[in-house]
Order: structure tokens, then sequence, then C-alpha cells
């Protein structure tokens, strides 16, 4: 599924690559972007050229994808080793007031202040890899319960009501300005997509994850440290929600025990749209970006058509639309499987 | 198969493609309104007194907001509106601060700003259409469930969430004013219902259940109150225990008749719309300007302005006696 | 004994939980306010009932919240245009079941992964029914509130509907061949196949089977107040996933059974009136229901690693 591993054996190695799922998907990605470039952007009565054919809107397109974007990063390794994090977007709200409290009650400088929440948030990605390795536990429902935890202790720490504001101009600059022409937030999603891009695709970490994904018990008689393998992808996970915390925090202003509530569904249906098999094996993370890219264009870019508009729906129909993207996705990568599969079963000996 | 998905793809972008052309952007004043959360029934009354000023006045409303209150997308969205070049953004802020850096933003591009429902930072929006500021609601709420109890007993609570700020604003307010004017009365216990009215009723009856001496339960989320009455009826106890709180005629007619709930406190959110799309229009006209003392919004007459914030007026409080009179 | 230790042990935790309040708030066991508590759960517990044999076959279904959702707006819809009750419940429970037809066709007929399935369907209806509904509530006549019934009546026919449904189907489970299809399926699909089953109809007609009890369930639930809120069941897919694991079911499928549900449904329904109760504020509930499902998980994990060992 993935072009970069290679398939060895195939005749038309140069349609297989075109026809990959990432291609695939990249091709959906231009579509709509182009579609969106001529029918979402108009001259308003001033004169100027609006909508979604402005860099403008481009740029915002990337400031708002940063943190799903990140969360998505996060999880690409955890599906590809067959795992599930449900607890992302908790941790993302409890690492924002952690943050919000380690500066504001604590007093710590600011960048201490992010140290020490990566710290705690990769501690809270350590609490799941220590009950999915140790106790061998299934990830979708230790995950299920931190996802309620860890939302829970943030509401009770602020008991609801406490909402962190007033930071720094030097601060919000990394949600809220441009560094070298893009908004700045963009830069660290960029270092941390290159980062675990390179760590899935150029090390021999990103093969021990697929092989995990694809047979734990053969990676563990293969020799690999398949616990701390998990337990790793997990901690990478919750350090990179810490992450994402921190910039939702720069771009808002403010931390507040409700941040990033649901943002996990989002990651997830992005890395699935991006080709990553949920059973774990096989995925790419320049699949996963392709992901994120194509649900945040088009949920962007329907909010400038004229039609949606004048529906006042555009919340609603992104969301109806990348539902049925999905499934579009998934259908469309398993029915010519399927169909081919049927015909030999048939005609079959019994076993 | 692949080929007949990028064939599906390309059909679909086609036709959408000609849809919208079709309707092309055309040169009317486009006002954008942003509410916290686009399918309570709170902002959906709002929208159709906006839609009828619009039409009045010939300009084109976008409403548009999160299906869920959510302030991170409420930034999104009038990011998205800067970069689609609207004429007016009216916003009710989910976060005063968090809303704040988008709207200074828009104010930078030339676009006016001007806040209803709920107020952003004053310097990043020109005027806010000030249905009643949360002080007031809040001690409307305690006042009228003094006057209800007779100023003395146990009563409860049931807020939208724990984390939406109006409502921790609004529950502070109540707070403070029992604590300054009604020393009998008690607040014994605040239950979040997440803004399903099932679980606003599944919490008032264990209310009910725990607290024997109980004498009022309000609601200050608009399906809190029908939840709660229901319960309340469900109990037995209407008439005993009252019911009151936020919320619209409408959803609670039945309620009030039935003499369950006693009274539901609210401003005329149709009103809200359709002043704010005035107010907003005239900004963008250059009629009204800071510093103005009142502004003129069609069949509703004028309204004063107090400083920067444009006063709709006191909530109503709907009973048994005047809730037939209004429909939203 | 040691067969049923993990539900034993979710009912010792209940008792306690009863207990407690037995002791520090007895007010909470006062049958007519009880009552009503129970049968604010019974549509849940109904939804857990099928939510148990989804998993048991060794698939997840995280749509029916938005299931529920659509099956009451739909309901409502007929009722409030003067449809009969003895036709809208069926129309409820039908359109349940081709919701459930849809995730069951892709699931087993595709073969696409349970939990990303209906995932799409989950955002997709929800976002479909906002559309359609912009968040309005229907409001329904009288006649439907307990089924026309008196009030008490109505709330005792719930929970005995919902309490007669839990035995017949932990008795079906145990005792029929498709009950134990269920759990063949569940534990090698492979092997059941094998075996003469055929795993891809199992799961399919399971799909269908929770899709028509969230349609009962939606029924269920709306007869107990006059007006429908298109958001209800929001949130629903989540609690009865912990009720179900909590109660011993186990994810990896072929493990557990209702009555285990049931008991990890009652505990963690009893979690936010016992706070209303004991007088404790509601800032922690999240986190206790969070730390709740981890100490059954990790009771689980400890007991499979000593029997390992």
């Amino acid at each position: 599924m993935s072009h970069v591993t290679p398939a060895p054996g195939n005749s038309r190695p140069w349609k297989a690559r075109l026809l990959s799922h990432e291609m695939l998907l990249l091709y959906v990605l231009l579509a709509e972007w182009l579609f969106f470039y001529f029918a979402g952007t108009t001259t308003n009565r001033r004169g100027v050229v609006v909508g979604f054919g402005t860099w403008d809107r481009q740029f915002d397109i990337l400031r708002h994808s940063c943190e799903i974007g990140l969360l998505a990063l996060a999880l690409t390794p955890v599906i590809i080793t067959a795992g599930i994090d449900l607890s992302v977007g908790s941790l993302l709200g409890l690492s924002a007031i952690l943050f919000g409290q380690l500066w504001h009650d604590a007093g710590l400088p600011i960048p201490l202040a992010i140290a020490f929440t990566l710290v705690l948030g990769a501690l809270a990605g350590g609490l799941n890899a220590l009950l999915i390795t140790t106790l061998r536990l299934p990830p979708l429902i230790v995950t299920l319960g931190t996802y309620s935890l860890f939302r829970g202790l943030a509401e009770a720490i602020t008991r609801g009501s406490v909402t962190y504001t007033d930071f720094p101009e030097s601060f919000l600059f990394f949600g809220q300005e441009r560094w070298l022409g893009l908004p700045t937030q963009a830069w660290i999603f960029f270092a941390v997509a290159a980062a675990v891009w390179l760590l899935m695709h150029r090390t021999t970490f990103g093969r021990s994850f697929r092989a995990i994904g694809l047979a734990p018990e053969g990676a563990r008689y293969a020799g690999l440290p398949v616990g701390r393998r998990v337990a790793l992808v997990y901690v990478l996970a919750g350090l990179i929600a810490a992450l994402a915390a921190i910039i939702y925090t720069a771009r808002l202003g403010q931390a507040k025990a409700d941040a990033g509530t649901g943002y996990e569904l989002f990651a997830i249906t992005a890395v699935v749209l991006g080709g990553t098999s949920i059973f774990g094996g096989t995925g790419s993370v320049h699949g996963t970006l392709l992901g994120v890219a194509a649900i945040a264009v088009l949920k962007n870019g329907l909010a400038c058509l004229p039609v949606v508009m004048r529906m006042n729906a555009a919340e609603e129909m992104s969301g109806l639309l990348t539902g049925a993207l999905l499934l579009l996705a998934l259908t469309a990568g398993v029915l010519p499987k399927m169909l081919s599969k049927l015909r030999p079963r048939r005609h079959a000996p019994a076993v | 198969m692949k080929n007949s998905l990028l064939r599906l793809c390309a059909a679909g972008a086609v036709l959408l493609a000609s849809l919208a052309t079709a309707v092309a952007a055309d040169s009317k004043l486009v006002v954008a309104m942003l509410p916290k959360s686009k399918g309570n029934a709170y902002f959906i009354s709002c929208k159709a007194g906006a839609d009828k000023a619009a039409k009045e006045l010939g300009v084109q409303l976008l409403f548009d907001g999160p299906t869920d209150s959510n302030a991170a997308k409420q930034n999104e969205i009038v990011e998205n509106w800067i970069t689609l070049g609207v004429d007016v953004i009216a916003v009710a802020a989910e976060n005063k601060e968090g809303i704040s850096t988008a709207l200074r933003k828009a104010q930078k591009q030339g676009i006016n700003v001007i806040t209803y429902d709920a107020d952003a930072l004053p310097d990043a929006r020109a005027f806010f259409v000030n249905q009643a500021t949360p002080e007031g609601i809040g001690q409307s709420l305690m006042d009228e469930a003094a006057r209800l109890t007779g100023g003395e007993g146990e009563f409860a609570m049931i807020v939208g969430s724990l984390t939406a700020a109006n409502q921790r604003e609004w529950q502070k307010h109540v707070e403070a004013r029992l604590k300054e004017k009604y020393p009998k009365m008690k607040l014994v216990v605040v239950r979040p219902c997440d803004d399903l009215k099932d679980k606003a009723q599944s919490e008032a009856t264990a209310m009910l259940s725990a607290n024997s001496n109980l004498k009022l339960i309000m609601a200050i989320c608009s399906p809190g109150v029908p939840g709660t009455a229901e319960a309340v009826k469900q109990a037995g106890k209407a008439g005993k225990v009252k019911v009151m709180g936020l919320g619209l005629p409408n959803e609670n007619r039945r309620y009030v008749k039935e003499g369950v709930t006693d009274s539901v406190i609210l401003w005329n959110t149709g009103d809200l719309g359709y002043l704010t799309v005035y107010a907003g229009a005239a900004l963008a006209k250059g009629e009204l300007k800071k510093g103005a003392k009142t502004v003129k919004a069609g069949s509703l007459g004028t309204f004063q302005i107090a400083g920067d914030n444009i006063l709709l007026g006191k909530p109503f409080i709907f009973n048994k006696g005047n809730i037939d009179q209004f429909d939203f | 004994m040691s067969r049923y230790f993990r539900e034993l042990s979710v009912v010792g935790a209940l008792a306690a939980l009863l207990l407690g309040l037995a002791i520090f708030a007895p007010a909470f066991f006062s049958p007519q306010p009880l009552l009503s508590l129970v049968t604010r759960e019974a549509p849940t517990l109904v939804v857990a009932c099928g939510m148990a044999l989804v998993i048991i076959s060794r698939q997840i279904d995280i749509s029916v919240g938005s299931q529920f959702s659509v099956c009451s707006v739909c309901a409502g819809l007929l009722a409030a245009r003067g449809w009969p009750l003895a036709l809208v419940l069926p129309a409820s429970i039908t359109m349940g079941a081709l919701l459930g037809a849809i995730n069951g066709a892709l699931v087993a007929g595709l073969r696409l992964p349970s939990i990303v399935v209906t995932l799409a369907t989950m955002v997709t209806l929800r976002q479909g029914l906002n559309l359609v509904r912009q968040g309005e509530f229907v409001n329904m006549p009288d006649a439907i509130q307990w089924f026309g019934l008196p009030q008490a009546t109505g709330q005792l026919v719930l929970v005995a509907l919902s309490v007669a449904l839990l035995i017949a189907l932990a008795l079906a489970m145990r005792h029929l061949a498709a009950g134990r299809f269920v759990y063949a399926v569940g534990t090698d699909a492979e092997a059941s196949r094998l075996a003469g089953i055929r795993p891809q109809l199992v799961t399919f007609l399971v799909f269908v089977f929770i899709g028509a009890l969230t349609g009962l369930a939606a029924m269920m639930n709306i007869v107990q107040s006059p007006q429908v809120q298109p958001l209800s069941g929001a949130g629903l897919e989540l609690k009865v996933i912990a009720a179900v694991v909590v109660g011993g079911v186990a994810i990896s499928g072929g493990r557990g059974n209702l009555w285990g549900a049931f008991a990890g449904l009652l505990l963690l329904a009893c979690v936010s009136p016992a706070l209303t109760h004991l007088h404790i504020e509601a800032y922690w509930e999240k986190a206790i229901q969070g730390a709740i499902i981890l100490l059954a998980v990790v009771a689980d994990g400890l007991r499979s690693r000593k029997a390992g060992n």
C-alpha cells in the first residue's frame, strides 16, 4: 500500500505507484484545491479578491491544521503498531491546563513551563504505555479510560472555570504571528512531521513498528523488544499531544479545560484517510499529512463556497463530506481486492 | 475501481462548480453573524430576527458557527470571514480573550466588528449589543428565585457544562447575589447537564431524591429547563418544588401552562438578532459612529447607547399570564 | 467461582457503593425516586446489551449515539404527525435496524474495520441530522408519553422490558446455537467458518441487531418526555462501551457475558447520582469514571498475568 516499501515482482511498478493510496489521495487533494480555488474565490464589493484563493486563507488553513495535524502525526506510529490512542484530545486539554498552571500559578518562565509540560505529557503517555505493555491490556480500552481520566482531571483541577490568559506577546508569537513568511507554528509542525517521517521511514524503528503491527508474536521471536517499542510509541504520542497543547494555547491566547475536545476523532480520521490500516502494519507519515490536508482543505473550502454560505451550513457539510470521504476511501481500497478474492474462492476445494 | 473513484470525484466537482458559479457573489453588503453554538434554540431564534432585518435592509446575512460551543472553532470561522472580506462581523463570544485576537485582526483589515450576546474585549470591537449584563442576568435569576420561594430554603442549579464561559459567569453572579441579599437561602447542589435535555432530567431526578427540602431548581442553560420540569412533574412535586431558569418560551410553554415551571427568564432573542444586524449595517454605512447616543433599528424604533453598549432593554420574565404572547 | 471472578468483582464494587449510599445517603433508596432513576437508565441498558453482543463478536460500534438521535427524531416526527404508537414503535426499530444494516454491510460485506466504519457513520449521521434539524426540538402529543399508561405503570413497563430483554438475551447467548455462534465468531472467525458457521452473516446480523435495539432504546427514551432534542444520545457510545468493558467483556472478542455488562452499567450509572446524594461536587465525575474503567482493566491484566505465570 505504501509506496516506500518496494514492491518486488510487480510488473508495472510505475502504474502501481501512480495508483497507490497516497497518490490517489494527492489527486483528490489537488482536485479539491483547484475546485475551491475557482469556485471559492470572488471579488467583493470593494473590488478586492477574497476567499479561498488568497494567501491569507492558505496560511489560515495551515495555522488551523497544526494541532490536529500534530495529533495525527502522533497517532500514525500508534496505529501502525496496531494500537489506538483515544486520549490525545483529552491530554491536549490537560496539558494546556498544566502549562497555564506552571506559568501562572507556579510562576515559571515560559520556556521552563513548556519543558515541564512536555515532560508531563510524555509521562501521561507513559501511563498509557505502562498499562498497555506491562499488563498487555487492549489500547482501545486503556485509552478510553485515560480519555475520561485526563479530561476529568483537567476539569477537576480548574473546577471547570479557571481560564489562563494574558500570556506574554513573545509566547503568543508562536500561535498568532508569522515567521519567515509562514505561520510560526507551521515550522514546528513541519519539524515534527520531518522527525516522525524520518523515524518511521528511514530508521530501523519504523520497520520494527510495522513488524509489530503485522505480527507482534513474530516480531518478538525475531528478537525485537516489542514492549519497549510499543511503549515508545505511546510516550511519543503523549509528548506530541503536549506540544499541540502549547501551540493551541498560543493560538487562542487561553488555556482552558475544554481545549481539544473531540480532536482525537478528527486525528484518527485523518490517519485512516491517509491510508494507514487500523489493523496495523501498513501506513505512512506522508499519507497522514495528505489526509490532514484533504480534510482541512475540504472544511475551509466549503466555507468559502457561495452556495454553502447561503445555506449557512459549512460546519455540517464538512462533517458530512469528511465522513463520506472516509467511507469512500475505505471501500475504494477494498472493493477490487474483494472482487478478485471472491472468484477463486468460489472454485477452491473445501479445506 | 480506483479510476471510477476519480471519475466520480471529477463529476462531483464539475456539478458543484456549476452550482457555485450560478450564485456568484453580488454587490450587497455582507453581514456575518457568529453564534456560540449553531444548533442552540436560543441562537436559532436570534437568527430569525436577524434574517428579518437583513431582508428589510437588503444585506446578505451569513450565519455560521460551531455546532457545539467551541472557542477554537469560533476563531477559525472569524478568520475565514476575514479572508472572505465581509463588511461586518457580529460575534457572540464563547471566550473573551480567545476571540479578541481574531477580531482585532478583522478590524485591522477594515472590517466593522460588533459583539452581541456575549462581549469580547472592548478594544476588539466597536459596539456591544447588550441584551443584559452577566451581572444583570445573575441578579434577575436570583431575585426571581427568591420571589418564588419567599426568600428562604434550599435550592439547586443545573448548568450547561462545567467549562462554558457564560454559564460560569452567570453562576458566579447568582452566587454573589445570593450571598449579598438572601442569607436564608442555600444553594445545595450544582450539576452539569452537557446541554442535553435528557441528562438534565436525570440529574434533576437525582437532586430531588437527594434533597428532600429542595424548594426550587434553577436551570441556566436552555435545554435544562424543560428537562428539569419533566423530572419535577414525574416526581409528583409540581408546585412544591419550583422550576425556573433561562430558556425559550416555545420549549417551555407546555410546562409553564401546566404550572410545573413558574418562570422563564429571557430577553427577546429575535429582537437581539434584529438589532444586531441593524447596528452592524449602520456601522458599515457610516451612520453609526463612536460616541453616538442612539441607533435606529427599523420597526423596533430607536435604541439608547450607553458608552459603547447598545442597550436592548431588560430581560422578560415569562410566566403563565404572558407566555402566549411570545413565539420564539 | 474463579470463572465469574470478573463479574463478581464488579458486583462487589457496586455493592460497596450501594452500601456507602445506604449509610450516608439513605434517601437514595426511597422507592419512587429510585424507580425514576432506574427508568432513566433503561434505554442505556438495552443499547448496552447490543454493544455486549457486538464486542463479543469482536467488533465495535461507535455510531450508536448518532443512530439513537436519528431514531429519536424520526420517531418523534412521526408521533407529532399523529401516527399511532403501534406504528411508531416498529418504525423506530426498523429505522435502527436499517442504520445497523449499513454498518453491517460495510463491515461484514466489505470486511472493513468496524471502528473506522462506525466512526464514519457516526460523523455522517450526526452532521446530517444537524443539517436537517438545526437543533430544533420535536414536540410530541401527550398520548405518546408512557405509552399512554399512567406514569408509575409506564416506568415499571420500561424497566421490566429492559430487564426481560437482558434476561432473554443472556439466556439466549448461553443456550441457543445463535448465541454460541456469536462467541465462536468472536473467538476465531476462521475456525468458526470451518465449523460451518457463516461468520460474515453473523457479524452482519449482530450489527442489524444492535441497530434495532438502539431504535427500541430511542423509543423507550422518548416516551419519558414529551419533547425530543436532536442532540439526545450524544456520547452514548462511550457510556455503553465503558459499561460493557467494565463488566468484563473482552474487547478482543469471544469472552464475557451480559450479566457482567449489566453490573458494569449499574456501577457507572450510579456514579453521577451517588455524587449528588453524597454532596460531592461534580468536577470529579469524569475523572472517577475514567479511574473505574482503568481499575477494571488493570484488574483484568494483573489476573491474566498471574494466570500466565
